[in-house]
């Protein structure tokens, strides 16, 4: 059991979530390998999105594990997982509005840094120093998405597709070794899809593991190695892009309603 | 960087300003009355700071400087303690107070912790009146020794002037630190979205006792200093009637800057000074609803016309100046 756990950074068992009557969740398991690419797809309220929020701590479970690194984190509170080395953006960017694009970058760091209240307040010299690198880093991830011009202006004054990239790099501030992204594509235009692409690209050779919910299936299918495909909260398909793509149960569910 | 460059050059205006103005003012009265804007600009200061920034609705303020001008009063007062300690002890008594409410209390949103922490200040002023074995009752706390620091008695209003404008920029200063820190971004997190803010590594329920702790001990020690430069207090001080006041600074002054209640606290203050000067020749009888009614509209107004208060009427100005500026360049 200990040599599986350790082969792949995120198992998650029999995860089950339910509102009032409503299945969100229902049985779902997968395992996400260390530096892989996964993709979660599936219709409208399929229960991506719910997924991504039980992973991250802001719904808790009503059934099953999520172990990530071998630790058990079901209905751990969001910031202990934020601790724990798992990021994520959202799909429609909870940014924080009244702050500017760099101050959002800025409080990406925030678990990774130690000041106090005191220190803070009085601008203790530890405090300075280590808000000097906060900056820095926090710039650092805005020139990987390519926003370090836009730094200083307030985020509420950027287009939607520029605040997506504020989430993105908000959550590389992290410094995560697990990435969640709800629908990163969605609102961006052309070269922004392909800048996020060659960035998500980038951030897998550097080891880092990425799950991506998306609906813009040319996105999906050109980046993840592998994809995961629910339908009503349940898991009907899982494999590579062409096994998924001639699945009979996911022509049905999902591509079928084109044809 | 910018706002690197012009804060201290807003803080030299300032501070030079508060220690000119001694010099070139006679009598007591106005240095009087600047006492009064500096206890209560560090109050609303506080106040702004959770209901502007942090978007924590919590109406405690008074009763934690009731509290802390109660607990160093009466330390002194029975000469259980001199002056000094009996602040220190104050704004600790306030601080674990502050811990113990709002550890349950925080847990609620928006108008039920406005309506809890209302709650909190109706039982705290009946509290001050009721235990009058203690406090003195309504009959008020006598007897508050003056204070002195390091053998120097401090007495007269300039003493309290420099003392209470001292505290009111000193916490200045500690909040403008603070809200540009990793904490500070945590606080404004919390308003704008407690679940990014969460995913990010924030413990909300934390972050928000921090803040809200943090701003009733400096509401304590505004309280004793203010119970000290009466020598007298009574319950009626940290009711209603100043979380009605708390209010109307934080709205004329804009909650949304860190300046802005006290400058709401300096022209309401000196607002209502000149009211009384200039009315009391005119309606002999009706300064009080005089004043209610004059602040109301202007309360009004000020929602309507600058809903930023003055501080953020002034923002818009200095940016509409930058501009002009910078177009000319």
């Amino acid at each position: 059991m200990a040599k599986e756990s350790n082969s792949s950074l995120l198992d998650v068992k029999g995860l089950s979530k339910f509102f009032g009557g409503i299945r969100a969740l229902s049985h779902v398991s997968f395992s996400v390998e260390r530096g892989a690419i996964m993709a979660l797809i599936g219709p409208n309220g399929a229960g991506k999105s719910t997924f991504i929020n039980v992973i991250s701590g802001i719904y808790s479970p009503d059934l099953g594990e999520v172990h990530f690194k071998g630790e058990d984190i079901a209905g751990c509170p969001a910031h202990v997982v934020a601790s724990k080395g798992i990021a994520r953006t959202f799909q429609l960017e909870e940014l924080f509005s009244s702050m500017t694009v760099l101050e959002n970058a800025m409080s990406g760091c925030y678990s990774g840094t130690r000041s106090g209240m005191v220190a803070c307040g009085t601008s203790f010299p530890s405090a300075r120093l280590e808000e000097k690198r906060i900056r820095e880093e926090a710039m650092e991830s805005l020139a990987m998405v390519g926003l370090e011009e836009r730094a200083f202006e307030p985020v509420s004054k950027l287009p939607l597709g520029e605040r997506k990239l504020v989430g993105f790099a908000r959550a590389l501030c992290m410094k995560p070794t697990f990435l969640m992204l709800d629908e990163p594509a969605g609102g961006l235009a052309a070269h922004e899809v392909e800048r996020v692409v060659k960035l998500i690209n980038v951030l897998v050779e550097h080891g880092l593991t990425v799950l991506i919910v998306e609906h813009n299936m040319p996105f999906v299918m050109s980046l993840s190695a592998r994809i995961v495909v629910l339908d009503a909260g349940i898991k009907i398909a899982e494999g590579t892009p062409e096994e998924v793509r001639n699945d009979e149960q996911v022509i049905r569910a999902y591509l079928g309603q084109e044809l | 960087m910018r706002e690197k460059r012009r804060l201290p050059l807003s803080w030299i205006l300032i501070v030079g300003g508060l220690t000119l103005l001694p010099l070139v003012t006679s009598g007591t009265y106005v240095i009087g009355v600047m006492c009064f804007v500096a206890i209560y600009a560090t109050l609303a200061c506080g106040m702004g700071l959770l209901l502007g920034q942090a978007g924590v609705f919590s109406l405690a303020h008074p009763p934690f400087f009731g509290l802390g001008a109660y607990v160093a009063g009466i330390l002194a007062a029975r000469g259980i303690l001199t002056p000094w300690a009996a602040i220190i002890v104050a704004a600790l008594v306030v601080a674990v107070v502050a811990y113990l409410i709002g550890a349950p209390l925080l847990r609620l949103r928006g108008y039920y912790l406005a309506c809890a922490t209302f709650g909190l200040l109706l039982i705290v002023e009946i509290a001050l009146g009721q235990l009058s074995s203690i406090t003195g009752g309504h009959d008020g706390l006598v007897g508050i020794p003056p204070l002195v620091v390091f053998g120097y008695t401090l007495e007269g209003d300039l003493h309290y002037y420099l003392l209470s404008w001292g505290l009111c920029l000193g916490c200045l200063w500690f909040f403008y630190n603070l809200m540009n820190s990793r904490v500070g971004r945590a606080i404004k997190a919390l308003h704008d979205s407690e679940i990014a803010a969460s995913t990010v590594g924030i413990n909300v329920a934390r972050c928000k006792l921090q803040v809200f702790v943090l701003t009733a001990i400096m509401a304590g020690l505004a309280g004793s200093i203010y119970c000290f430069y009466l020598q007298f207090t009574t319950p009626t001080l940290y009711g209603f009637s100043l979380l009605v006041e708390l209010f109307t600074m934080v709205v004329i002054g804009g909650a949304t800057t860190l300046y802005g209640p006290v400058l709401g606290s300096f022209v309401t203050i000196w607002l209502r000074e000149a009211i009384h000067m200039y009315l009391k020749n005119i309606l002999p009888v009706m300064t009080a609803e005089v004043d209610a009614v004059f602040f109301g509209v202007l309360i009004v107004a000020i929602l309507i016309f600058t809903p930023g208060g003055l501080a953020g009427w002034l923002g818009g100005l200095a940016h509409f100046g930058r501009t002009l500026l910078g177009k000319r360049v």
